[in-house]
């Protein structure tokens, strides 16, 4: 796996290629996700975030999460990468890309990636809007019932909440509405 | 002693980002956390306090030793 945590931007299709290169012939299929600094507040507009983190905690959660999701579905290999610090409106904050043979196990740990990432990685996000103001964003129950889903069995035996046929409200949102 | 680290808003709340403090006669997380909560007044307000235990999140229920570090936070919003 390849993980970065860094203050400064990465290059997505960088790391896509360097992902696609070790996981070589075998690899028919890569998922990607990106995440960008969104307006959290439409009618004052953000200027900035901050994201604090935890070192040493956020590395070995990151990898476990990537260990879970490589043990729970067919992965060739997987690349990652998570911004901290001073970010402007539009960029880019985490990155999360999947190699496998298929397209279904790419999709499945991706997203398993992100959801197990924005409940359990030891980020904190403080937003400054336009005016001045700033203040921590709070977490969101949508966001724990996502990470919930995957560890709840299903009757069909189906274990992903995108695409189980008991999915819940919450799970069933596709990941692009939602900010990284 | 435990080495105690705040992060984000509970560190603004506290004061302070990193402490040292004796571990109590009780070695329970609970006992613990609530030693921290006396200690800083203002913590009383946070509904929702999370605990990790050498870099991992704790149970709720687990037991400290001598020369552990212990962080406390607010639910993570990274991503």
């Amino acid at each position: 796996m390849l993980i970065y945590l860094q203050s400064e931007d990465f290059d997505a299709a960088a790391m896509t290629a360097a992902l696609r290169a070790r996981a070589g012939s075998a690899a028919g299929a890569i998922a990607t996700f990106t995440g960008y600094v969104r307006d959290h507040s439409a009618e004052i507009g953000t200027r900035s975030l901050f994201l604090e983190h935890y070192p040493g905690m956020c590395e070995s959660v990151l990898r476990r999460i990537v260990d879970e999701a490589t043990s729970r579905w067919r992965v060739i290999d997987v690349a990652l990468a998570h911004r901290f610090g001073e970010l402007a409106q539009g960029e880019q904050i985490v990155f999360v890309a999947v190699a496998s043979a298929h397209r279904a196990d790419a999709f499945a740990a991706c997203e398993y990636i992100m959801d197990a990432l924005k409940t359990r990685a030891p980020f904190w996000k403080r937003e400054t809007l336009a005016d001045g103001q700033a203040y921590w964003v709070q977490a969101r129950e949508s966001d724990q019932a996502r990470a919930d889903a995957w560890q709840a069995p299903t009757a069909d035996g189906a274990e992903a909440p995108g695409t189980a046929s008991t999915q819940t409200e919450s799970a069933g949102q596709p990941v692009g509405k939602e900010q990284a | 002693m435990i080495k105690v680290l705040y992060f984000a808003r509970i560190a603004e709340l506290t004061g302070t980002r990193q402490e040292q403090i004796p571990l109590p006669a009780s070695h329970t997380s609970t006992a613990f956390l609530a030693l921290l909560r006396e200690r800083h007044p203002a913590l009383a307000d946070v509904k929702n306090l999370k605990m990790a235990i050498n870099q991992d999140h704790a149970a709720a229920n687990a037991t400290l030793r001598a020369g552990d570090e212990v962080a406390l936070f607010e639910p993570v919003t990274g991503g």
